[in-house]
């Protein structure tokens, strides 16, 4: 069962991309151009505010963002 | 002997919109440096939208002179400010310094223009060490 907050980061992603209805957590938000490195700026905002944290963009691992998953391990495990 | 390196970005002015999205906070902040948020105003004091999709397009430009593939952009260590003569002018420091130094970079260049909705940017520059793209290389 995904946590809300990872729920948060999967809707923010599906609401920039109205083809889509749904992400398994296994699709590399990257390779698939679903996140731009315009967008990353938003993703990292987004979780931020969904996990309460403050993330160091100098120091990003960026295998952390790669997928749903890698991210909900990083961030709302 | 130096090889040269070109880098080009589109970005939609559409999008910049977006990151002035007051639901989204200071999201801006996190592209621009305080000088470059300065310079990023219409003479009125509104935001300069087609201006800043021009130094986002420019920033990611540099970044593909880097050399730092798969590594986020580091926004706020390329800043793209006015130079002599108004052309824009490049400033890097950080790790963007950094990445510049370990690829050989010597100065760097950019032109922006901006139409039909998008701003486009190239970025030049020379490196002193073989260029990991070089088909010379490869063939």
């Amino acid at each position: 069962m995904s946590s809300a907050g990872i729920d948060k980061v999967r809707d923010w992603i599906l609401g920039r991309h109205p083809e889509r209805t749904e992400l398994a957590a296994d699709v590399d938000l990257i390779e698939s151009r679903l996140v731009d490195s315009l967008a990353f700026v938003e993703l990292v905002y987004t979780i931020e505010d969904a996990a309460g944290v403050e993330i160091d963009f100098d120091n990003i691992d960026i295998e952390d963002f790669q997928t749903l998953a890698t991210i909900e391990k990083a961030f709302f495990a | 002997m130096t090889q040269p390196l070109i880098g080009v970005d589109l970005v939609p002015i559409s999008r910049v919109g977006e990151l002035l999205d007051p639901g989204i906070g200071p999201l801006l902040r996190r592209y621009l440096s305080a000088e470059e948020l300065t310079v990023s105003r219409t003479p009125d004091g509104e935001p300069d939208r087609a201006g800043i999709a021009g130094r986002l397009a420019a920033k990611e430009a540099v970044f593909k002179l880097l050399g730092a593939v798969g590594r986020p952009v580091p926004w706020q260590g390329i800043e793209v400010l006015r130079g002599p003569g108004g052309r824009p002018g490049v400033r890097l420091s950080g790790r963007a310094a950094e990445l510049a130094r370990d690829a050989g970079l010597g100065p760097i260049d950019v032109s922006i223009s901006h139409d039909a909705g998008f701003a486009i940017a190239v970025a030049a520059a020379s490196t002193s060490l073989e260029h990991p793209n070089s088909l010379e290389q490869r063939l």
